[in-house]
């Protein structure tokens, strides 16, 4: 910069510091969004798309590792470098919210024109509602049934996939064929939340909650997973595989069955070799009452934000988007009020289909400000009744103390 | 003035100067980091006060509450177990290598080079890996296990309670064997050759050679490496994040890992502090250990 | 048994052990090479049967992996820079003095590496926040490893120092050199080789860094590769094939280097030069 325009801009500086600061042509707000979005899934898109279409806002977009996402995000927040707009796994919002580290939502929703509370599912809006307040929007939701190898069934002689947990063994028995390398079943009990995000929907298929994981209900569903463990009809693996690497068995064809998400359905369509189909997750006995996890974000805007008009715009923004967001990034929009269009693959189409309908049953985890002491209680009794020498009722009894001391029952 | 100055290029000042600075950069970051999770130890610490030090005292409530803890002594003894078995045989195949090595063929230092590839691997990488060849149902290692006839059924490596902590030590063993392997191939090449020659000579066997001169010649590289291993066995943690995350059933926790899944997995710092500041107290010990060592050393 | 028979024995064994040690490796190419499927089938494949190639352009470009391998080789290298300037005095005075405070000294530059850096990243993060090194993230990555690694490096190069005889610093002194004089143009060349390979064995360490560098360093741009694999391997959508792939490109120039660079640093280390 040569002397002239040094004092050319000195003085502009001045002349702007004298006159009314509204004349001023503004400086962009730089927002900060981050989430654990990788390319090709929704937000690296649709943060630059909202970057585009507002001149006055510059966003910064920054992908998180899973496993990191909270202590990144609590981290920043403690020395005041949170985020604006965060996505939040949906059973840690109400710690964030309990602590006062989110905004309240609630007015700017009642006056949105594109955000509306009754066009979103209950369990997902549930997770976002602390306290009667709401600090979060669904940012998109997914849950999780059963997938089988209808080649498999076939060949077995068993005509439909299993309604109960009862047919379920029975299934995995015939199924099973260590010979060959073949499980009946691969699921995912590993000691970290997808543990959880598992196994809970069976304790309250069967009428425990974490509130009361060592009653009947609670039992009743670690034994049947313990059940699978102990005649091998799913692999010692499980108890230390993630969801995604027990469902790659299943896609290789060396399990009959797996209980996972819709998440899978692209990969299945690509991979497997074989019919695939997908089912509602079997039930205690016939006609017991459903119910299903509930995975996925909450879009999140922290207190400490200074713009916070400019991160709700981000968010109406993300929600307007939820129209498209299967069709291009093959995510379940948490609203009811979307039509998913079809594929024309007819496999995806039916799996999808199956997912909505399993998307009616789906609860929440907690919410509750200290999910994650909890579901440690929870991951550690499914470890140590699957992989240690405890049986479900003392290990769930253990589970039930913990939870007692966390909650203060 | 003058003389306080000249000092520092010939004299005391000048050692000063040279311990000095890195010393106070150490102590200004690692030891203020090491400072703050003393004090979170004895602090009720809550999630979003990391940015402060103003917080709750609770005087030994951390250490009650960790030591009373079912998990705690289960996971103390792995840790002992991890150490001691990683390091001996880190060493142990470190040593072995450096032997073989020093016995000068061709293209010995060629291999040998190769053999440095572990040190290479980020430990992120190595975890990967190793969670691929450890696997239960489609692992290298079950299949070759299988193949000559050693194993009938596969081994669950990475799930079995029996294994687990094995697989990690198994990994670490072979991540710290190249950093043994070099460090010693260094300390045997500084033996002056001709105490070999005259050793032989008096007639001395391969064996009492061995004990009556390399040993007591490697006694500082050995010290050395020992603590810095213990060190490294210690700081240790890609490895468990990669393989088995602990678990099942926490039958390969160990207590740094612990530390991190209490902090970072349930939120609760002090007493992923608390289990930090346990450790250091083991590394004490560890650094006397290295200290001792260092009196028998004769310099030049 | 004959010179040449002891030899093809001796180098016969030295490739079985290769080749045993090297399997990892191997396997890390052979899995970077399999559909994300034929991985996971049993029993496995020793040779991927429908080799994609095309894997390590594609994850190369699509995870801009020459941006994270650049800066990781300026985190790296300004790193060890920083380590071997200030580590080499400070080994040097441990080593050239017996006393209590050189046990101290030592005790105290082992005490400060004891943590994992999972566990001293909170509290660098904060104090780095206040002093605001966070606005520049590279210098502060850089900072925090030299702090991690320091410690290792005194270690070893105290080692170094500890060979370099005693007499030929005093006869430089005698003949009227300083103290600053004999320590630059006497220990410090014959210490050389000592230095040089644990500047590289740190070198290897810093390349490989990721838990400061993913906390401190929050734009993407300025990340390493190491912080690019990490982010890479998450619990879902994660497809190991390309995963090892990315640690393919991330290890061979390292490993092809050493390997190539390894002869001369070894052999001079062993050949006596130390002493």
């Amino acid at each position: 910069m040569n002397r002239a325009k040094l004092m050319l801009c000195v003085s502009a500086a001045a002349i702007s510091l004298g006159t009314a600061a509204p004349t001023l042509a503004q400086e962009p707000v730089t927002l900060n969004i981050w989430t654990v979005d990788k390319t090709g899934q929704p937000t690296p898109d649709l943060a630059r798309e909202f970057d585009e279409s507002e001149a006055d806002i510059d966003v910064v977009y920054r992908e998180v590792n899973f496993a990191d996402l909270m202590s990144e995000a609590m981290r920043a927040y403690s020395v005041g470098r949170a985020p604006d707009v965060f996505a939040v796994d949906n059973p840690d919002t109400a710690m964030l919210a309990a602590n006062g580290a989110l905004l309240d939502l609630t007015d700017m929703i009642e006056q949105s024109d594109i955000i509306n509370v009754d066009e979103y599912f209950e369990g997902p809006m549930a997770s976002a509602t602390w306290d009667g307040r709401i600090y979060g929007v669904p940012k998109a939701t997914n849950t999780i049934a059963l997938f089988y190898n209808k080649d498999m069934f076939e060949e077995a002689g068993i005509e439909e996939p299993p309604k109960t947990w009862d047919e379920l063994i029975e299934d995995a028995r015939v199924l099973n064929d260590p010979e060959n390398d073949v499980y009946g079943v691969a699921f995912s009990a590993k000691a970290s939340e997808e543990g959880t995000f598992q196994f809970l929907p069976f304790v309250q298929m069967a009428g425990g909650d974490y509130e009361n994981i060592n009653s009947e209900g609670g039992v009743e569903a670690l034994s049947f997973f313990k059940t699978l463990i102990d005649e091998g009809l799913a692999s010692p693996d499980t108890v230390s595989r993630t969801q995604w690497a027990s469902t790659a068995t299943f896609n290789a064809g060396n399990a009959a069955m797996a209980i996972s998400g819709p998440w899978e359905i692209n990969r299945m369509a690509d991979e497997a070799e074989f019919d695939w189909g997908v089912t509602l997750l079997p039930t205690p006995s016939e006609g017991s009452p459903r119910s299903s996890a509930m995975g996925d974000y909450n879009w999140v805007i922290f207190s400490s934000t200074e713009h916070p008009e400019e991160a709700f715009k981000a968010l109406e923004f993300f929600a307007e988007q939820d129209k498209d967001l299967f069709e291009r990034f093959g995510q379940i929009p948490a609203r009811n009020d979307i039509d998913i269009p079809p594929t024309g693959n007819e496999a995806k189409d039916e799996a999808l289909q199956v997912f909505l309908e399993q998307m009616q049953y789906s609860q929440p985890r907690g919410p509750h400000p200290e999910w994650p002491k909890i579901s440690k209680a929870i991951q550690t009794a499914l470890q140590s009744a699957l992989a240690g020498s405890k049986t479900p009722q003392q290990a769930l009894d253990q589970a039930q103390a913990q939870i007692d001391k966390i909650t203060g029952k | 003035m003058r003389k306080a100055l000249s000092t520092l290029w010939d004299g005391r000042g000048f050692d000063l100067l040279l311990v000095g600075i890195p010393l106070v950069f150490l102590i200004a970051i690692s030891g203020s980091a090491l400072v703050y999770n003393v004090i979170m130890s004895f602090q009720e610490v809550d999630i979003f006060s990391l940015g402060t030090f103003f917080r709750p005292f609770v005087g030994l409530d951390n250490y009650i509450a960790v030591l009373t803890d079912p998990q705690a002594w289960p996971i103390f003894g792995n840790t002992l177990i991890f150490v001691l078995c990683s390091l001996g045989g880190q060493f142990l195949f470190g040593f072995f290598l450096a032997l073989f090595f020093n016995m000068q063929f061709p293209g010995s230092t060629y291999l040998r080079g190769l053999f440095l590839v572990s040190w290479v691997m980020p430990g992120l990488v190595t975890g990967a890996i190793w969670n691929w060849l450890l696997a239960g149902d489609f692992g290298v290692i079950n299949f070759f296990l299988e193949s000559i006839g050693v194993i009938d059924d596969p081994i669950f490596w990475r799930s079995s309670p029996d294994f687990a902590l094995w697989s990690v030590i198994i990994t670490n063993i072979w991540f710290g064997t190249a950093f043994n392997m070099i460090l010693l191939s260094v300390g045997l090449a500084a033996i002056p050759k001709d105490l070999y020659e005259a050793a032989s000579l008096d007639g001395a066997n391969a064996f009492r050679r061995f004990y009556t001169i390399t040993l007591p010649m490697m006694r500082p590289t050995i010290g050395a490496l020992l603590s810095l291993g213990l060190i490294f066995t210690l700081q240790q943690f890609d490895l468990f994040a990669a393989i088995t995350d602990g678990g099942p059933n926490n039958s390969s926790n160990v207590a740094q890992y612990w530390a991190w899944q209490l902090s970072f997995r349930e939120y609760d710092f002090a007493r992923g502090a608390t289990v930090s500041v346990l450790m250091i107290t083991l590394v004490i010990i560890a650094a006397v250990f290295y200290v001792r060592s260092t009196r028998h050393e004769v310099r030049g | 048994m004959t010179p040449t028979t002891r030899n093809t024995l001796l180098i016969a064994c030295g490739l079985v052990l290769a080749a045993i040690y090297l399997f990892p490796l191997y396997w890390m190419y052979v899995t970077a090479l399999k559909t994300s499927t034929a991985m996971f089938a049993a029993p496995p494949s020793f040779v991927p049967p429908n080799p994609q190639w095309d894997v390590f352009a594609g994850v190369w470009v699509e995870r801009h992996m020459a941006t994270y391998l650049k800066n990781s080789l300026i985190i790296a290298s300004c790193s060890v820079l920083f380590i071997a300037t200030l580590g080499s005095g400070c080994a040097y005075v441990l080593a050239r003095y017996r006393s209590v405070w050189v046990d101290v000294g030592l005790f105290l530059v082992l005490m400060l590496q004891v943590l994992p850096a999972s566990l001293m990243v909170t509290p660098i993060f904060v104090g780095f926040s206040q002093i605001g090194l966070l606005d520049y993230p590279r210098i502060a990555v850089i900072v925090a490893i030299t702090a991690k690694a320091m410690p290792f490096f005194v270690v070893l190069v105290r080692a170094t120092f500890m060979n370099v005889p005693a007499e030929l610093e005093e006869a430089a002194l005698v003949d009227g050199n300083s103290r600053f004089g004999a320590f630059f143009h006497i220990v410090l060349p014959l210490a050389r080789n000592g230095i040089l390979v644990s500047a590289l064995l740190i070198f290897m360490q810093a390349f490989g860094e990721f838990v400061y560098s993913k906390s401190l360093i929050q734009d993407v741009e300025l990340q390493p590769a190491s912080v690019g694999l990490s982010t890479f391997m998450g619990p879902n959508s994660v497809d190991w094939n390309r995963i090892m792939a990315y640690a393919s490109i991330y290890v061979t120039p390292i490993l092809a280097a050493f390997v190539l660079l390894q002869r001369k640093i070894v052999s001079g280390l062993t050949s006596g030069a130390l002493k």
